[in-house]
Parts: C-alpha cells; sequence; structure tokens
C-alpha cells in the first residue's frame, strides 16, 4: 500500500479527469430552479384558475337560489353561497356575489360584507373582490354607467355608478348606512400592482336607480 | 512516481475547489429561492385570509371623538379592611363645548361590585340618587332631561359594564357623578387581590346586525344575538390621537394583619406605611389614561394570614355576615392522569400583547403536561380549528408539533367563541384521566348568557378553566364561565407574569380538589347563604359565603372531602368582627344567584319580581333596577337644543385598532406576481439547460 495514496484524491473523487462531473451539480440547479418556478407559476396560474372555474360552479347554485333554495353552497365543503348577481351590462360583466368579505369567499366570487343590507334593501350595501380577478373591472367603470343586481327572490335592481375614489384600506366610513340606499364596491388599488396586501382601496359608489325601478322590479 | 501524480492531483484539487464553490453557490441560491417563494406563500395566506366581519365595520367608525363629547375624568378611592372593599368612583362630566350637552358613559366596575349609592354632585349641592325599576327609572330620567332639570341615571348592562347617562350639562360646566360599591377580594395562594377594570374593551358581537337606530350611542348595532349590543359598545379613539379619561387613584389599606408585600403589576404606585397592617397607595403619575386594569396585591406577613375570618353586621333587625375559610394546603397526592384541551383565542381582539401572552403561556403549559397525559389545542378566531381530531398521548413529537403549530397562529377576525366551546365541550370524559379544559381568551364578546348555558349544556364530567389574557380581560366572563365550568379563573396582564400565573394555575390543575362542602347551621337558626352551592375548591382557595342570619349565636360548621379524607371547621358565630356593608353584599350575592336560576330554568318574570324588590330594599343596581337622581331646578331654557353625545373611550393598551375594527375588504391576490416570478425561474432554469457547455465555470 502507498503511503500517498492513502488518503488522496483519487479516492474521493476517482474520475476527476473527465469534464461531465462538473456540469452535474449545474444541471441539478437548473432542474431545481426549474420546478420552483414551475410551482410558483402554477400557484398563480391557479388563483386565476379558481377564480373563474369556481363562477361556473356558482352559476350553478344560483340558478338553484333563484328557485327558491336557501344558502346553496357551490360545492359541497364551501363555506359561503351565492347572494346575487351583479351584472355591468356595457362591459359585458356578470359576476356571482358570495355570502362574507373574507379570503376564503373572495378566491371564488366578490363578496359582500355581513353587516351590511343585502342589495335591494334599505342601506349601503357593501362587496368587496380582488382587483386582479373578479373585480377587475372595476377600473373601467365611469360616473353614469349603469350596474345591475339580481337578488335571490328573482328581483332585480339597477345601479347608477355615481362617483369612484382612491381611498385608505382605515377609510371603513364607506360601509356607513346613512344616506340614499347605494352599492360600495370595493378592491385594492393601484390595479397594476404586482404584490398584494398594498393600504389603497378603490372604492365605486354607485346609487340605486329608483325611476325605472318599478317597471324593472318584476323578473323579465 | 510521486513526481508523476503531482501536477495531476493539483489540477484534480483545484478542480475540486471549483465545483465546490459552483455547488455551495448552488445551493445557497436554491435555499434561498425556497425560502423566498415559501415567505411568499405564507404572506400570501395570511393575506387571502383577512377576515373581516360586518359588526366590526359599522356605524360613525372613524376613531375620532364627536366634537361635543364631554371631557370625563374619574377620581377613585378604596378603603379595604380585611378582605372587603369599598369604592368611591366620582366620574367628572366637563361640558368643553357651548352647547347644552347630554353624556353617556359606559364602563366597566369589578363583575361582584354591589353599587349601593349614586349622588348627584352639582357645584356645592348634592342630588341623593334612588333606586328604581330600570324602566320607570328611565321614565323619571326622560322627563326631567325634556324638562330641563339635571340628571343622572345609571343601569347595569353586565354584572361588569354599567352606563351613567348625565342630561342638561350647561355649556362649559362640569357635573360630577358619585358613586359607591362594595367588593369582597379575591384571596388565592396566600395573597389578596383588588382589581379595578378601567375601560370595556370592544366586544365582537356575533349574529345577524339589525339595523341601527339613529338615537344608539354604540359603535355596533344591536344583532339578534346580542339584542343590547348598541349598549356595551361604545365608541373607541383611535390610540394615536391621543389617550383620554384620566383616572386618579387612592387606596387606603388596612389588612388587619401585618402586610408582608404590596404590589401593583400594571401600575407605578407610591406606597406609604403609617403601621404594619395598613398601607396608603396612590398612582405614582397622579393621574393613568383608563386602557388598562388596575390591580392591587398583597400578602400578609408568614404565620399572620387568616386561616378564617367572620364579620358581621345588623340591618334592620337582622344580622349579616361575611365568612372566609382557608382549608389547609392539600398533601401532594397521586399525580392524577390528566386529557386536557386547550382552547386559544385567535381573534383581533388578541392581536399585538395579547395573543404573545396567550402563546407563552400555552407553551409553558404544554412544556408541562407529563407522558401518561392526553392534549389536544383548539384555536378560534371567526372559525374554530382543532390540531388533532381527537386528544393525542403526550411525547415529544407531538409536543413539539403543537409548539409549531402554535407559533405560527396569527390574531385576526371575530370571536365565534360557540364554536371553539362546541369542539372542546364535546360530551366525551377523557375516560380514566381527569378532562380539563384552559381556555385562554380576553373574553371580548358581547353574547355571554349564550356561553354560559352552552357551557352548562355540555361541560359533563369535564372542568374549564379560564385563562383571562391582556389588558381588559372580560371579568365576568372569567369568572361566571370557570364557575359553571366548575374550574377556576386566571389573569395574565402582562408576560412577565405568564411563568408565575401559569405555575399557580397547574398546582391547581394538578393538586386534588376540596369538594362535598357544606355548610351547616347551627340548630333552629334561620339562615340564608350565597352562593347556595358551595364549589368545589382548588388548592389555595377559600370558602367565601354571605348569609343573612336571624340571630347570632351557636356554632357554625362547614365541612368536605378531599380525596375521601373528611375536612371540617368550625366557627363560633358569636365572635364577630364588625364590619359596615354586609347587608350589601350579602344581597349582591343573592341577586346574582336569582339571575343564575334563570339559566336552570326558572322563570325570568318571577326573578325579575324577586331581584326588584330585594335591590329596591337594599339599593341595589341590578339588571332590573337603576339609580336616578334628578335636580330639583330647570336649568336648560326651553329653546336651547340638548345634544346627545357618547364619551368616547381609549382601546385597552396593547390592542391593535385595526385588528379589532376590521378594514376595507383586502382585494388583490398575488397571482400576477407569483405567475411573473414563476416564469422568470423557468427563463432562467432553461437558460441554464440549453446554455452553450463552454459558457459553463469559465
Amino acid at each position: 500500500m502507498r503511503p500517498d495514496l492513502a488518503w488522496g484524491a483519487e479516492c474521493a473523487w476517482p474520475e476527476r479527469e473527465d469534464q461531465k462531473p462538473a456540469a452535474t451539480p449545474w444541471k441539478y440547479l437548473a432542474l431545481a430552479l426549474l420546478l420552483i418556478g414551475g410551482l410558483q407559476f402554477g400557484r398563480g396560474a391557479w388563483i386565476q384558475a379558481k377564480a373563474w372555474l369556481a363562477q361556473e360552479l356558482i352559476a350553478h347554485a344560483w340558478s338553484r337560489t333563484l328557485k327558491g333554495e336557501q344558502q346553496v353552497k357551490p360545492w359541497p365543503w364551501a363555506d359561503t353561497w351565492p347572494v346575487a348577481r351583479l351584472s355591468a351590462p356595457a362591459l359585458g360583466i356578470e359576476r356571482y356575489v358570495l355570502a362574507g368579505a373574507d379570503g376564503s369567499a373572495m378566491a371564488f366570487g366578490p363578496g359582500h360584507v355581513s353587516g351590511t343590507p343585502v342589495p335591494g334593501e334599505t342601506g349601503n350595501s357593501v362587496i368587496g373582490g380582488h382587483r386582479d380577478t373578479h373585480l377587475a373591472f372595476l377600473r373601467h367603470l365611469k360616473p353614469g354607467d349603469a350596474l345591475e343586481i339580481e337578488r335571490a327572490d328573482g328581483r332585480r335592481i339597477g345601479y347608477l355608478v355615481r362617483d369612484a375614489n382612491v381611498l385608505d384600506r382605515r377609510d371603513i366610513w364607506v360601509a356607513k348606512q346613512e344616506g340614499p340606499d347605494r352599492l360600495t364596491l370595493v378592491t385594492c388599488f393601484p390595479f397594476d400592482a404586482l404584490r398584494a396586501g398594498g393600504p389603497q382601496r378603490y372604492v365605486v359608489f354607485a346609487y340605486e336607480f329608483k325611476n325605472r325601478g318599478g317597471e324593472r322590479g318584476t323578473r323579465g | 512516481m510521486q513526481t508523476e501524480t503531482r501536477p495531476a492531483n493539483a489540477r484534480i484539487v483545484f478542480m475540486d475547489l471549483i465545483a465546490f464553490v459552483v455547488l455551495a453557490a448552488s445551493i445557497a441560491l436554491a435555499t434561498a429561492v425556497v425560502l423566498v417563494g415559501a415567505v411568499l406563500l405564507l404572506a400570501g395566506r395570511a393575506h387571502a385570509s383577512e377576515t373581516q366581519h360586518g359588526a366590526l365595520l359599522l356605524k360613525s367608525l372613524d376613531g375620532t371623538a364627536a366634537p361635543s363629547a364631554p371631557l370625563l375624568s374619574t377620581d377613585v378611592s378604596f378603603r379595604v379592611s380585611g378582605m372587603v372593599a369599598r369604592a368611591r368612583v366620582v366620574q367628572i362630566f366637563q361640558n368643553a363645548s357651548a352647547d347644552w350637552v347630554e353624556g353617556i358613559y359606559v364602563f366597566p366596575l369589578p363583575e361582584n361590585a354591589a353599587v349601593d349609592r349614586l349622588q348627584l354632585r352639582i357645584g356645592e349641592r348634592r342630588v341623593e340618587g334612588e333606586i328604581r325599576e330600570r324602566g320607570a327609572a328611565r321614565r323619571v330620567y326622560e322627563q326631567a332631561r325634556a324638562s330641563g332639570r339635571r340628571s343622572a341615571l345609571m343601569d347595569q348592562e353586565r354584572a361588569n359594564i354599567f352606563t351613567t347617562r348625565v342630561a342638561n350639562i350647561g355649556p362649559r360646566e362640569s357635573i360630577s357623578v358619585e358613586l359607591e360599591y362594595q367588593q369582597t377580594l379575591r384571596y388565592d395562594n396566600g395573597r389578596y387581590s383588588l382589581r379595578f377594570p378601567m375601560v370595556v374593551g370592544p366586544r365582537y358581537i356575533p349574529g345577524n346586525l339589525k339595523v341601527a337606530s339613529a338615537d344608539a350611542s354604540g359603535w355596533s348595532p344591536n344583532s339578534d344575538h346580542v339584542p343590547d349590543a348598541a349598549r356595551i359598545t361604545p365608541p373607541v379613539l383611535r390610540p394615536e390621537t391621543g389617550l383620554i379619561n384620566p383616572v386618579s387613584l387612592r387606596i387606603e389599606l388596612d389588612a388587619g394583619v401585618p402586610i408582608a408585600h404590596v404590589s401593583s403589576p400594571y401600575h407605578r404606585v407610591e406606597v406609604r406605611s403609617p403601621s404594619a397592617s395598613r398601607r396608603v397607595i396612590e398612582l405614582a403619575a397622579g393621574a393613568v389614561p383608563a386602557n388598562r386594569d388596575f390591580e392591587l396585591t398583597w400578602a400578609p406577613r408568614v404565620g399572620a394570614a387568616p386561616q378564617l375570618a367572620w364579620f358581621a353586621e345588623e340591618k334592620d333587625g337582622r344580622h349579616y355576615g361575611l365568612l372566609m375559610v382557608l382549608p389547609p394546603a392539600a398533601d401532594p397526592g397521586a399525580r392524577l392522569a390528566r386529557e386536557v384541551v386547550f382552547v386559544l383565542d385567535t381573534s383581533g381582539s388578541m392581536a399585538g400583547a395579547s395573543i404573545r401572552q396567550a402563546k407563552a403561556a400555552l407553551e409553558m403549559a404544554l412544556a408541562r403536561l407529563a407522558p401518561g397525559d392526553r392534549f389536544n389545542i383548539v384555536e378560534f378566531n371567526s372559525s374554530a380549528h382543532m390540531l388533532y381530531a381527537d386528544a393525542q398521548p403526550v411525547n415529544p413529537r407531538n409536543v413539539r408539533r403543537a409548539i409549531d403549530w402554535v407559533r405560527s397562529l396569527q390574531a385576526r377576525g371575530g370571536t365565534e367563541m360557540a364554536s371553539a366551546l362546541r369542539l372542546a365541550l364535546d360530551g366525551t370524559d377523557g375516560g380514566n384521566r381527569v378532562r380539563q379544559v384552559v381556555f385562554l381568551t380576553d373574553g371580548a364578546v358581547g353574547n355571554e348568557d349564550a356561553l354560559f348555558r352552552l357551557v352548562r349544556e355540555r361541560l359533563g364530567d369535564t372542568r374549564l378553566f379560564t385563562v383571562g389574557i391582556g389588558s381588559a380581560p372580560n371579568s365576568h366572563f372569567m369568572s361566571k364561565a370557570a364557575e359553571i365550568g366548575r374550574g377556576t379563573f386566571t389573569y395574565i396582564g402582562r408576560i412577565e407574569e405568564v411563568q408565575a400565573k401559569m405555575a399557580a394555575l397547574f398546582s391547581k390543575l394538578e393538586s386534588p380538589v376540596l369538594k362535598g362542602l357544606e355548610v351547616h347551621w347551627p340548630e333552629g337558626l334561620r339562615a340564608e347563604a350565597w352562593p347556595a352551592r358551595i364549589p368545589d375548591l382548588y388548592a389555595g382557595e377559600p370558602v367565601v359565603i354571605a348569609a343573612a342570619l336571624d340571630r347570632l349565636d351557636g356554632e357554625l360548621r362547614v365541612s368536605g372531602l378531599r380525596e375521601s379524607r373528611a375536612w371540617e371547621a368550625r366557627v363560633p358565630l358569636a365572635r364577630h368582627t364588625g364590619a359596615a356593608g354586609m347587608g350589601s353584599l350579602w344581597a349582591r350575592g343573592k341577586v346574582e344567584g336569582l339571575i343564575d336560576s334563570i339559566r336552570e330554568g326558572a322563570p325570568e318574570e318571577t326573578v325579575r319580581i324577586a331581584v326588584i324588590e330585594l335591590a329596591t330594599a337594599h339599593r341595589l343596581v341590578t339588571k332590573y333596577t337603576s339609580f336616578v337622581a334628578v335636580d330639583k331646578v330647570a336649568a336648560r331654557p326651553s329653546d336651547a337644543q340638548l345634544k346627545l353625545a357618547a364619551v368616547p373611550t381609549n382601546l385597552p393598551e396593547g390592542w391593535e385598532y385595526d385588528k379589532v375594527f376590521g378594514e376595507l375588504p383586502q382585494g388583490a391576490t398575488d397571482s400576477r406576481f407569483a405567475m411573473l416570478t414563476g416564469a422568470l425561474l423557468l427563463l432562467l432554469a432553461l437558460a441554464m439547460l440549453f446554455a452553450p457547455r463552454r459558457w459553463r465555470l469559465t
């Protein structure tokens, strides 16, 4: 046995003469990045997919709601249910509004803030939603645009956009009940921000359109 | 041979080094990317589940004071003798505006306070208040208010929440309401404690909210579960706008025995010692904002602690007495195998200092469990979740997992306490183990009665121990839930207290209780004592009863069982210490007993009539009776308008306003960010895979 080879590099790295092995960690790194990138992209895409697929399921729950069932869960383990259908005819937009404006409901649709009246009842109905999914259309609303709500009892109520403002997340006065019957739509601002969690909110105020309300009150 | 291998070796070592550096760099990069991804994922989850509840969003919630709201300051003085305290609370309403004002102030008092006196003070004049049935008192007050006379009304909303209303405070005028109450002190583990709550923390209001009436002064409208929500939710000022409602406080303490140690854990105080058994305590700062409970505790000198005390007073031909007997300490017996379910409140009101205290307490409790025990954890805010589907054996792996889980919890959202209690009190009895539920909460809810009923119905053989967390816990909830749950209550107000307070709680959980306690009155003596049933006693707790007797003679016997060993104490009734205010304490105990009987099925109307009769005789403020005081002369000119204004309150110290009152819904997801960073990483990876070989490593 040769003493100089007892702990030589030959033993630890026997094939070091070859160029190949140096590429292996590089390849692993690339594959790891590929995996992480794929997961990260998939996570983002999943949020979008979930948001829009859910609306399809909720559409079905809504048709059952209109037939008189109450609190129809769109899928068996859901902890929310549709309470109204919101549409912006000029933009061709239709959204099913879910009960509760918490994160778990808003992943699937705009959420009705519990404690505020259901649209069509006296007061100020507040609806929140994500600026990059269901309520992305708010940026295109202009004063005078029409919005429509279909209620669980089939009644439809027209609203006209009065105003839109950029506010702070702590401006909870927008949920005050005093004043005309109205719809207050809340989403995050700015619309194109990459990250969630910013302090600003984009708030659209729409007042109930009373004149023709009587004619449109019944289901057509 | 050697000369040939040397250069080759050197080259190989050099290549090794490079490969090692590249490998290390790539591992570091990959780790960083994974970590960033994990952080983003977690952050995304935190944002996505931000919960709002309607009750936290409504009605003039701008966090600033109404311009016409009167300024309020409070001056409190206590006289403590033995184990009874008499307090005088002076509330000064100062109208700084040019209008005539009616002020409303919602404030807390100890949950066992017997309020038996009220005076309205206008300058030098004093108008004595009268006890009336609540509705009648209100009518008297409203009449006086309409006629322009200065008047005051004091209602009880909960055992520990009261409202004073003062009408017709003139422009730039000050009017005071002076009230007095009597209270039994808590004596536990050799220490007396006196608690003075200063602020009603914002309560969570469950249920469907009703449309608020215009004159309601609370921040929450009433709900179907809390029909008086507007009355117990005084407006709350944002802490950034400054602290209000100064309180000054003075305690004259006469312990009757030499005092070893006085401490005020939450406020700095100055203590003077006129004699070995007496102390005079004042706030070092003079006055403090009403934003956290005050507590004073003291211990008698070793050996001087009383084992038995019997105070009595004669009033209208009847004797009223207060008895305290401290059973001797239990021998440390065989440790009982236990199944413990911890319930942790992670609602928005717990955010900040409270959740840190609660988590520290829970971690300590987990570490204290012994092999052979079983445990589980429930956390709740807008909904309740369990760590394990069933209680799990205590072993290092399970405890480690539990601690990791607890550390990951965040405080936000509502306080749906009923669902948590249902999970913890699920009808199981722990088999041959003693089943104990340890409930860590600030009790910031408005539906106490419904929760008490739930505990009563589902308790079975389980015992419920409440741990009141934070600067302003709901003492009514803590003590009553523990009483119904046949356990005991503990307060933790600062992170530094966790160790000592939890250790004391454990000694209670682990020692055998003294049960089957009974009071035997002498033959032929007519006596009525409250509480009617004496609860089981945990280590360090005394028997305390208030009694009304027709005469004071003979010998009273108190007996009980600890681990099948009998214990008995004898009290010669004639050997009493004279003390004032015993009648109020007895009546207060009886009122509580009557109101508790509603939960056990007594018809409310019968109870109401009985309470009104008793409270009128003893001049007590109760749920059904109020104090009203009306000045004789009209002050406000008939053409001057009266403005109603609620006195705003502070947010309890350590609480986070936005976590309690919510924000506008969070309207964004991280989907774009995730897709963008994901796409960039994919591009980078592909570039690395297909880049020409010669770019690498050079």
